[in-house]
């Protein structure tokens, strides 16, 4: 996610403008009732209201208005702060017009969200609290009304460059589909899976792959799924039994058909053994206590660690090093990084594993993804620049610009 | 001298000191002062800007039997903390196998203060100061729906009992309600409440976890996306001395009683690292 | 056929989960959240009866062909059986018909989770400690200066993370912070900007069915 905050750096000037004016950015229009300027009116149908215990100041330019980029039933009440104030209450008054307290906030905040019913028109007044008890209410702010918006104003500029992204990547894929020779450089981890896979021949030994402890909603193990189906085409290809041990059952399913579909497509669908393929534990340390036990017992050549890892990494990279087996190793888990480059030969890092499955296939539309990829890093990379020179120049403090982008 | 030897000690030699460097701080235990780090202080400043009034602290676990020598301290100076200030405590647990686990550290920490109360105001009560929300799998669905109704992703609590008839629960409704989520893992949940709660419902949240999630979180910290966070062992420690400096709570502090044993093991590596490279060396200079 | 509607079905809930950051309406955000909290569940339910089916078959099939250490395959089935018979029919503490208890010993599933799970879980992980001494011992080599660098730093933030660092000087603590919140920080922004647009190209190659191993269709 910080890279979208980063974008909405290079968004500023429109989300700048926007909370200046005090509107929703894309929203549905925004009722803001303002009090306080208008302090002299009397609100109408308000009932008489008891006085307070002492006189103390109250809080000047109370507003309510419905919150802005959200899926409806909160009212944002904002009010300039009093000072010796020791909390503020929050009262609010539906369509009988009573006063009702709702809420309190401390002494530092200066604004209050209240949750409540869309469509229905609210007015609140914010009671500042002295330390002896006294108390100073604020004049009631207009109706404000809550309702939900289609699109949240906030991430703009993250849409937009969602968008962006998608172009450069579509343009690269294009231009491979015109049968463009695009260079992509060399990964030294990918361009040792021939010779690990070879190696296992040679030896007469099974190559083992662990797609991670991942689910299948991670996307390092959809990645590890693609990179499956190419080693998996080898190892059919060079008649190496190949062990694919699963921790999660989603995920064994999906390994299944993946390896299946591959020695299908190398042409030796007979080669392919069900047993190959299986489930061990969902526990992640039991699992990595099996696997460690498969390394020890069946003495794989070649150990593929692809996928999501986490406090297994190690455990399993060792024991793995100890076989004497090649090991391929690849995560987006940046704290794993290090256990597999002390314990393996070779480690994809982060994006690597992405690219894997295009590495290896070749194929001309992947690099083309891949290559868009790269440009579209390029892009971000000028942007990260030019929106730090932006942000040095303007002075703009990034917890401003943090609040924009929804966070 | 032989350095070949030096260069190529035996693993089980390795593991065998490294078993007695952690067993026998614990067996004659020295007490070590300890700094806090910023992280962990942000993290005990952000529990106390709750307000006991209105909110809640939502302690939201997703650890499991193996790692609760490190996280499980976490949970429960998060709880003392809560009791303490009388701030209700929500917990969840995000893997069912772990839930048990959270169910001990309810009875042992509720039992620590219960046995030292007077009165019924004094005491802990189920229902009024703490309520164990339970697991609902997967962990995307609480974490989202929370957003919207605690009472309607949790029906019932852990217990069976059902949600909106406690106490605190008709107050506290959703994540508008609750001060801060601190999620305490071997993971990486406190990232998942970060890009789903946070992004959507304006959520504090702050972590507790493993030395070894810690430094994907400090960039979190940084930002100020995460409030603050409890790193490893030793942030739980430093979280019981805050909590027992401030208020006195009593209990075992087992994080604390761990500092010793961790920094044998931290120096014998630090030696066996040393020792490599000295043999390392000397080698290469022979050759 | 067999391929089109697994990706047509992919890119109709990938649609609906990316447009569920964008969209904050009840309409999208209750269908999402239905698709969440029902679909999901019976999906990860069913794949969970394949994988356990999987499983002791597997398990069958070795001690059947008498597979290299098959006895052990014996310890998995025995334990699988004992341990959901006690947990379907004995109930978490013993509460259902079936008898977990033998004079003053019980053996219901929270005896199995609180003497067996807890203390092996503790054990594997606790494992990691003298892995990460041993690969340390063996990889960590001052060959050159940036190796030297990463050395030093490591061992400041080992004593950082210990009072045993704060006791030889108060500023090691502070060093070994500044250390994970700066260059760490760094290096770790740096990655992670790599890995989400790789994750979003290998959204938008899996969205546009560029990218189909998944389907297990060999392409």
């Amino acid at each position: 996610m910080r890279w979208a905050c980063i974008l909405c750096l290079l968004t500023l000037p429109a989300g700048w403008a926007a909370a200046q004016e005090g509107a929703a950015v894309g929203g549905a229009p925004v009722e803001t009732a303002v009090a306080g300027a208008d302090a002299g009116e009397a609100p109408l149908g308000q009932p008489a209201e008891p006085a307070p215990p002492a006189p103390f100041p109250a809080p000047a330019g109370a507003t309510a208005r419905d919150k802005p980029n959200d899926g409806g039933g909160a009212i944002a009440i904002r009010w300039q702060p009093v000072p010796g104030a020791m909390a503020y209450r929050i009262e609010r008054a539906g369509e009988d017009g009573a006063f009702v307290p709702v809420g309190a906030a401390s002494a530092l905040e200066n604004a209050y969200e209240d949750r409540v019913e869309d469509g229905v028109a609210y007015r609140y007044r914010v009671v500042a609290l002295g330390p002896a008890g006294e108390e100073g209410a604020s004049p009631a702010t207009l109706p404000a009304r809550s309702r939900p918006q289609w699109f949240n104003g906030d991430l703009t500029g993250v849409a937009l460059s969602v968008v962006a992204f998608i172009l450069v990547v579509a343009w690269f894929i294009r231009r491979a589909r015109r049968g463009e020779q695009l260079f992509v450089r060399r990964i030294a981890g990918l361009e040792a899976v021939d010779e690990a896979v070879g190696r296992a021949t040679e030896m007469g030994r099974p190559v083992l792959y662990i797609p991670g402890t991942g689910r299948i909603e991670d996307i390092a193990t959809v990645a590890s799924m693609n990179v499956l189906g190419e080693i998996a085409k080898k190892t059919a290809e060079f008649g190496t039994p190949i062990l694919v041990p699963n921790r999660d059952p989603v995920v064994f399913t999906v390994s299944r058909e993946v390896v299946k579909g591959a020695y299908t497509a190398a042409g030796r669908p007979d080669a392919y053994d069900p047993n190959s393929v299986f489930f061990l534990v969902e526990n992640s340390l039991a699992f990595a206590a099996a696997v460690d036990g498969i390394m020890v017992r069946e003495r794989p050549a070649t150990n593929f660690l692809l996928g999501s890892f986490f406090a297994e990494s190690l455990i399993l990279a060792e024991v793995g090093a100890s076989t004497g087996a090649i090991q391929i190793a690849g995560t987006d888990q940046v704290p794993q990084l290090p256990f597999f480059v002390v314990a393996c030969d070779y480690t994809l890092m982060g994006e690597e594993l992405y690219a894997a499955s295009a590495y290896l296939s070749r194929e001309p539309l992947m690099l083309g993804a891949l290559k868009g990829q790269d440009a579209g890093k390029l892009l971000f990379m000028a942007l990260l620049v030019a929106g730090t020179i932006f942000s040095l120049i303007t002075g703009l403090d990034a917890g401003w610009l943090l609040s924009t982008s929804g966070y | 001298m032989n350095w070949e030897r030096l260069l190529k000690i035996d693993r089980r030699v390795i593991f065998l000191t490294m078993a007695l460097a952690i067993i026998l701080p614990l067996l004659f235990p020295i007490r070590l002062t300890m700094g806090v780090q910023r992280v962990t202080r942000n993290l005990f400043q952000a529990v106390e800007a709750i307000d006991p009034a209105r909110q809640c602290l939502l302690i939201s676990t997703d650890y499991t039997p193996q790692t609760e020598p490190e996280n499980h301290p976490m949970a429960k100076a998060l709880m003392r903390h809560g009791f303490a200030r009388r701030v209700p405590v929500l917990v969840n647990a995000l893997y069912v196998e772990g839930a048990p686990l959270i169910d001990q550290a309810i009875t042992e920490v509720m039992g620590d203060f219960n046995a030292r109360a007077t009165s019924r105001e004094d005491s802990i009560l189920y229902g009024r100061d703490i309520v164990y929300l339970g697991w609902q799998p997967p962990p995307i669905v609480p974490i989202l729906a929370m957003g919207e109704s605690i009472t309607g992703i949790y029906p019932d609590d852990y217990y069976g009992n059902r949600t909106d008839s406690l106490e605190v629960m008709r107050r506290i409704r959703n994540y508008a309600d609750v001060g801060i989520v601190v999620a305490i893992t071997p993971l990486s949940s406190p990232l998942w409440y970060v890009q789903f709660a946070q992004t959507k419902y304006g959520v504090k949240v702050g972590a507790g976890c493993t030395a070894v999630c810690a430094p994907d979180f400090y960039p979190y910290c940084a930002t100020g996306q995460l409030s603050g966070m409890m790193a490893g062992m030793k942030g739980a420690a430093e979280y019981e001395e805050l909590v027992e400096q401030k208020y006195r709570t009593g209990g075992r502090l087992k994080a604390t009683e761990g500092m010793a044993s961790q920094s044998a093991a931290h120096v014998l590596i630090m030696v066996f690292v040393i020792l490599g490279n000295v043999a390392y060396f000397a080698m290469r200079r022979k050759s | 056929m067999k391929d089109k509607l697994p990706l047509i079905l992919l890119i109709v809930v990938g649609f609906m989960g990316l447009t569920d950051r964008f969209l904050p309406h009840p309409a999208p955000e209750h269908l999402n959240q239905y698709m969440r909290d029902t679909l999901l569940r019976i999906i990860s339910a069913f794949a969970l009866i394949l994988g356990l089916g999987n499983l002791i078959l597997r398990h069958m099939n070795r001690i059947r062909k008498k597979s290299t250490d098959w006895p052990h395959s014996y310890t998995l089935l025995i334990s699988f059986f004992v341990a959901s018979v006690i947990g379907l029919f004995g109930g978490v503490a013993g509460e259902l018909w079936f008898p977990t208890r033998v004079g003053t010993f019980d053996f219901n599933i929270t005896t199995i989770y609180n003497q067996m799970l807890i203390p092996l879980g503790a054990s594997m992980f606790s494992l990691l400690a003298f892995y990460m001494a041993s690969a340390a011992y063996r990889s960590f080599r001052a060959r050159n200066w940036l190796a030297i660098l990463l050395l030093g730093s490591a061992f400041i933030v080992m004593l950082g993370q210990v009072p045993i660092g704060y006791r030889i000087s108060p500023a090691i603590p502070e060093i070994s912070q500044w250390i994970m919140e700066v260059p760490n920080t760094a290096a770790k922004r740096g990655i992670e900007l790599g890995i989400t647009l790789g994750v979003l190209a290998t959204f938008l190659k899996i969205l546009s069915g560029i990218e189909r191993s998944w389907l297990g269709s060999g392409r």
